[in-house]
């Protein structure tokens, strides 16, 4: 036990690993379907009027996607909400990814918050052709392409929790970035891998936004 | 072979097999053989065979006893409706048997006999008529009312219906959700056509088939039926766009094209329910043929035409012997044609074009003669009728079709001027022609079901935010869907010689005509009076005979007469399809494995899994009140706040004011609603100029959340406050007791000191190295004690810490009890524990919070009104005179004449005092300190106990403020 | 499973809904009386046809709704954001 604060995830590991101050699993999976947390990530909520000027600085609107750099290395922009954002980055920029946000936003007048939440979302990253199938276990939306391409951002229940779905493709592969309350983290991958068992899904470590 | 029905006994001899050589259409395997149980006796079948074409092959004819008066029952339609053949297999009651295939080592038993199927004693109900007498529920057992659980044990004797295990079988059920462009119901030549059609369109289509096969009648007709059969399954398979879903049935039409379908095809899954919201829906289910009612017209050996087609061509099996069939229409005289080429003797035909007709069958348990209307008598083991067919026009009402009786083609069929967009019909249910008419017109209606799809689909994504492409080449102009009309038929419903009209639930012609007699002269009433329709074929073979015997006892036409409504679901679905996979969200705090590795009791508390103790909540109330001990509090509810307009917020939604509450200072507060009922309390803190942290009940948080934003949303969009839920974004501990201080102070650089973070204010800080720690000094326990919110990565962290560095102050886990237990101590209520829906806020004893002067806040017009009359409850605190009684929460307070005064809300040992304590809602009269109550136990005895103040420990309040 | 119109993200399952009430005016809690604030608690016009009413899109944007439905039909003439103009609501709809 050591007084180095270890950061976890909402998900339990087996076997564990420690990167960058975080405890992640070990698995590696080899197969095509797989989920992994990705919790590590930053998470920085913004809140902004729908349709101004800090939508313009952030760079998408509500129920879109954009790959971006703040200043802080690479970032996924979720439009995430009306007058909701969510900026997803490399694990422990939160502060900084933060100020940076909050600079940007500074000059818009308009009446913003940002806010860490890094510590209070779990987040799941289910890939695989297959990911669709097993979404459609447990959720009513419409996951063929036409109604959600890769960028599509959406919220919804999933296995009755409610969930933002960022569709985040994946080398050609789809791949769906699930971001829930923490605490219901641990329940949404098991009412994941218990439908997607027959699909062969796979627990596999913390990927990261590359 | 003998005429009586029997199945096969040890004593008789083997029945002659009633297999027939290799047929064109033939479903079965004859390769492969294998074996399964009937009643115990073992039996063969070939893969493909239903349970009851491989029984009828081996010559068994009786498969069930009836519902109501214990008749032997034969095939009727064979096929997935026939209500003769309701059969157990294994745990399963209530197996379709003559749509069931045979699996290996299945062990089937007839339902509803007892002690056999041959000696059935409940046959007695036969001769006890008048026991049964129309509308029998309501006559005989309406009185006297203290019978009804005598009643409700009699007749559950003799209601059919198998055995259920009570154990959780192996079965799997689950769900799915589609989103296909068009669902087909059926998968008959037209169904295959459109779904072809719709394909080739550009649409993504479900064809769903009740049967183990595509291809509805063509299955079991002639050599050119079959050629076209070939080419459309062809066709149907060069479809990527097409998904077949076969043994599935879709159960239902509802609300903007929700379609249940209960596909049960899947390997490894019972049922399962595909909840599929279809662009548009094609009602194409064929036509279903409807029974003659005659006197004698359930004796097994009495068929349809169909049943016996089916008989031949799908599963090679002779359906008797010798046969007798009147026909009213060309696939009755294709019955006469397949019945001689399977070496049955016919030895009439009836023609019912010619008014010639059955009027009675004779035999006992079995046909053995038919009396024709003509006078003659002819012996047969086989009665073979085509009168006429019923339109299952049950998804097209759903959608808010009302069908009309067309006297001409003798049945009901759909009006098309009153469907909506999005369904559509094709095939028999429309009309009836030749192969060619019927694939022409499903064609053209598969077409422009893809087009309308296509249209509804791009109206969809225009309307979701950052529409994907929108533009879609599909062709706009409606499809030209050619005419279809209803062969003529004669209208023949019943001979007027009695009979049954309803198989499955025992229901005769006479109970029609004598319900009518009785006054039920609406179709709707006669059939919740006798039952008719009710049964599991759910008026599928029923309803229009029904209809057509209450139209000739009231004197009116049919059309006059109407039909009944025809309901979700079109066919039974089971309870674990409607179920599925259990989805019961829960939620864990970070420290949750370590509750579990400590031996924590767990609780559930809402969504949430919580320590209810490590074992002895009395001890780790003693550790709390004498040392230091740590809970984990990470469900209180927390929202953060942003704003200028925030204070605005609080003052509006809470009974207290806010417009002065310093940065680093908490303040407790209570939330009513309108009704000026509590609903919600705990501690706001301002951690800077507009930055607010909320707490909220563990319960309340969801709800409070919601309120916050409601009253935001609706009322007040120009105040500028943004909220966001963090309760999960916190792992929560509340380090409490003497020792508190002394254990944190090792782990942070705050300041602890009493003059530097007073009670009730609020810091920053680190906590064991994890920066961005909130940390309020407040007392829930009574004890000096600091709840520290530390972001939830780092929650299992810090507490580990606590527990390593306060080891040698004793530092003890605590629980849920502990805590309810210190609380009660202190006399802090509980919302929801000892409030309830009509507790408003002065019953509460929040009086000194509750600040009327303000000019406006949620509840305030209430509240006014309840001090004003000053008439309410008052929640006090409660000690029985002998202390060693603990009164369960709920037990009632006497007033002096014995009535109800109140109840006590909370109650425990307290392990401080060493004597039971609580707190009671207690009648404005019996509320004064001291006053002695009777309260009644739930065992009936009373006790004594007398009412305090609510603070049972410390009621100055000093431990909490050192 | 009727579907909503949701002004922000499209048709969705009404199960993603929490319906909240028929919409109406608060009382000034300055001068109402017991009978005029038990009538804004709690009697409901309810008729059978249109009707403005609040619903809480608590599975997606989160946003309170004005919907104006068919209660025959479940035609839903239009839905929009409470917080716009469009919603000339002052009440929670669900204030008990």
């Amino acid at each position: 036990m050591s007084d180095t604060p270890i950061a976890r995830g909402p998900v339990a590991v087996s076997p564990a690993t420690v990167r960058d101050g975080w405890e992640v699993d070990a698995r590696v999976a080899t197969g095509t379907l797989t989920l992994s947390d990705e919790s590590p990530l930053a998470k920085v909520h913004v809140r902004a009027p729908f349709d101004g000027a800090s939508r313009a600085a952030l760079g998408v609107g509500f129920g879109r996607t954009a790959r971006a750099d703040l200043g802080t290395g690479e970032v996924l922009v979720v439009g995430s909400g009306p007058g909701e954002w969510l900026v997803l980055g490399a694990p422990n920029t939160a502060g900084a990814l933060r100020a940076a946000i909050e600079e940007r936003l500074a000059g818009t007048g308009e009446f913003t918050t940002v806010l860490d939440l890094t510590h209070g979302r779990g987040l799941l990253r289910l890939t695989g052709r297959e990911a669709a199938t097993v979404l459609g276990g447990v959720c009513a939306i419409d996951f063929g392409d036409a109604v959600t391409p890769d960028g599509t951002a959406l919220r919804s229940s999933l296995a009755a929790v409610v969930t933002d779905i960022v569709r985040d493709d994946q080398g050609g592969t789809p791949s769906y970035l699930l971001h829930v309350e923490r605490s219901s983290g641990q329940y949404l991958a098991d009412a994941l891998l218990d439908p997607g068992r027959p699909s062969g899904l796979e627990v596999t470590g913390f990927r990261g936004l590359a | 072979m003998s005429l009586l029905p029997t199945t096969r006994g040890p004593r008789e001899a083997a029945a002659p097999s009633a297999r027939l050589g290799p047929q064109p259409g033939e479903v079965i395997d004859r390769r492969r053989s294998i074996p399964f149980t009937w009643n115990g006796e073992p039996h063969t079948a070939h893969p493909g065979d239903t349970i009851t074409s491989a029984l009828a092959a081996a010559g068994v004819r009786v498969f069930a006893r009836s519902y109501k008066y214990h008749r032997p029952r034969g095939l009727l339609t064979a096929d997935y409706l026939d209500p003769g053949a309701f059969l157990q297999v294994g745990d399963e009651p209530n197996v379709r048997g003559a749509h069931r295939l045979v699996e290996a080592g299945m062990a089937v038993s007839s339902q509803n006999t007892w002690p056999s199927l041959r000696y059935d004693l409940k046959a007695v109900n036969q001769l006890a008529g008048r026991f049964l007498a129309t509308g029998f529920y309501y006559k005989t057992f309406i009185k006297p009312e203290p019978l009804w659980p005598l009643y409700e044990k009699v007749l559950r004797r003799f209601v059919h219906a198998g055995a259920i295990t009570p154990e959780r079988g192996a079965a799997v059920y689950d769900h799915r959700h589609a989103h296909p462009d068009v669902v087909v119901a059926g998968g008959g030549p037209a169904g295959m056509a459109a779904a072809v059609a719709a394909a080739r369109a550009g649409a993504s289509v479900m064809l769903v088939e009740e049967n183990h096969q595509l291809g509805g009648h063509l299955r079991w007709g002639d050599a050119a039926d079959l050629t076209a059969l070939a080419e459309l399954r062809a066709r149907v398979a060069a479809e990527p766009g097409i998904e077949v879903l076969l043994d599935s049935v879709v159960t239902g039409r509802y609300d903007d094209n929700w379609v249940g379908i209960a596909q049960r095809d899947l390997p490894g899954v019972t049922e399962r329910l595909i909840k599929a919201r279809a662009k548009t829906l094609i009602v194409a289910p064929g036509l279903i043929e409807r029974p003659y009612v005659f006197a004698g017209n359930d004796l097994p050996g009495v068929m349809l035409s169909t049943a016996v087609r089916r008989l031949i061509n799908l599963y090679a099996v002779r359906p008797g012997r010798r046969a007798v069939v009147m026909s009213a229409n060309p696939e009755g005289d294709l019955a006469v044609a397949d019945l001689e080429r399977a070496g049955v003797e016919v030895a009439a035909v009836l023609d019912a074009r010619d008014r010639k007709g059955v009027v009675r069958a004779h035999g006992r348990g079995g046909l053995r003669a038919v009396e024709t209307n003509e006078g003659r008598r002819i012996e047969a083991d086989l009665l073979v009728t085509a009168t006429g067919w019923t339109a299952p026009t049950s998804l097209l009402n759903q959608s808010g079709d009302r069908p009309i009786y067309d006297p001409r083609s003798a049945r009901f069929v759909p009006d098309p001027a009153r469907m909506p967009e999005n369904v559509l019909a094709a095939g028999e249910v429309v009309g009836d022609a030749g192969v060619e008419a019927i694939v022409e017109h499903a064609e053209a209606v598969g077409r422009e079901a893809a087009r309308r799809a296509g249209r509804i689909a791009r109206a969809w994504r225009a309307a979701t935010p950052a529409p994907a492409d929108t533009t879609d080449p599909s062709d706009d102009d409606p499809v030209t869907i050619p005419s279809l009309a209803p062969q003529p038929h004669p209208e023949l419903f019943a001979a007027g010689t009695g009979g049954f009209v309803d198989f499955c639930e025992d229901v005769s012609a006479k109970d029609i005509t004598t319900a009518v007699a009785e006054g039920y002269d609406s179709v709707e009433l006669v059939k919740r009076y006798t039952t008719v329709t009710m049964g599991p074929t759910q008026g599928k073979l029923e309803t229009v005979n029904a209809v057509a015997l209450v139209a000739a006892a009231t004197g009116r036409s049919i059309a006059e007469t109407g039909t009944t409504t025809w309901r979700p679901v079109y066919s039974p679905v089971t309870l674990g399809a409607l179920a599925g996979r259990p989805h019961e969200p829960v939620r864990y705090s970070p420290m949750q494995s370590w509750h579990e590795r400590h031996g924590a009791t767990p609780l559930v508390a809402g969504q949430w899994i919580r320590p209810e103790h490590y074992g002895d909540p009395a001890a780790e109330v003693r550790a709390v009140r004498t040392g230091v001990g740590i809970i984990d509090v990470t469900p209180i509810g927390k929202l953060d706040l942003q704003g200028p307009d925030v204070p605005q917020l609080l003052n509006l939604l809470y009974v207290n004011k806010w417009s002065k509450l310093g940065i680093g200072r908490v303040r407790y507060g209570v939330m009513c609603a309108e009704d000026g009922v509590v609903m919600d309390d705990g501690v706001t803190g301002r951690l800077g100029e507009d930055h607010y942290l909320m707490s909220t009940t563990s319960s309340g948080a969801a709800t409070v959340w919601e309120w916050v934003e409601n009253w935001l949303q609706t009322a007040h969009p120009d105040w500028r406050v943004h909220v966001t839920p963090v309760t999960t974004a916190y792992a929560s501990i509340n380090v409490a007791g003497p020792r508190s201080r002394e254990l944190l102070a090792r782990l942070t650089d705050v300041d602890l000191s009493a003059d530097a973070f007073g009670y009730m204010n609020v810091r920053t800080g680190a906590v064991a190295g994890v920066p961005d720690c909130v940390l309020w000094r407040i007392g829930f326990t009574g004890e000096l004690s600091y709840e520290i919110h530390v972001p939830a990565s780092y929650g299992l962290h810090v507490w580990e810490r606590l527990m390593a560095h306060g080891a040698d102050l004793g530092v003890q886990p605590f629980g849920v009890e502990a805590q309810r237990i210190l609380r009660l101590e202190k006399g802090h209520f509980i919302v929801g524990q000892d409030t309830d829906g009509l507790t408003q806020g002065f019953t509460a004893g929040i009086d000194g919070l509750i600040k009327l002067d303000k000019a406006d806040f949620v509840g305030l017009p209430e509240l006014a009104w309840q001090r004003e009359r000053d008439e309410h409850p008052h929640l006090v605190g409660l000690r029985p005179v002998d202390g060693s009684v603990v009164p369960p929460e709920a037990s009632q307070i006497l007033d002096r004449s014995g009535g109800i005064a109140g109840r006590v809300t909370s109650s425990r040992m307290s392990p401080t005092l060493g004597r039971a304590i609580g707190l009671a809602q207690i009648d404005r009269e019996l509320a004064a300190v001291g006053t002695r109550v009777t309260v009644r136990l739930p065992d009936g005895r009373d006790i004594t106990a007398e009412v305090t103040d609510t603070v049972h420990v410390d009621p100055e309040g000093e431990r909490q403020r050192v | 499973m009727m579907l909503l119109p949701c002004p922000w993200c499209g048709p969705r399952n009404s199960t993603e809904f929490r319906y909240v009430g028929e919409a109406g005016p608060r009382p000034d809690p300055a001068t109402v009386t017991p009978e005029q604030w038990r009538r804004y608690l709690y009697v409901h016009a309810n008729p059978c046809g249109p009707v403005r009413e609040t619903w809480y899109h608590r599975a997606g944007c989160r946003r309170y709704l004005s919907v104006e439905r068919d209660t025959a039909t479940n035609d839903v003439r239009s839905a929009v954001d409470t917080a716009s103009a469009a919603a000339a609501s002052s009440a929670p709809g669900d204030a008990r």
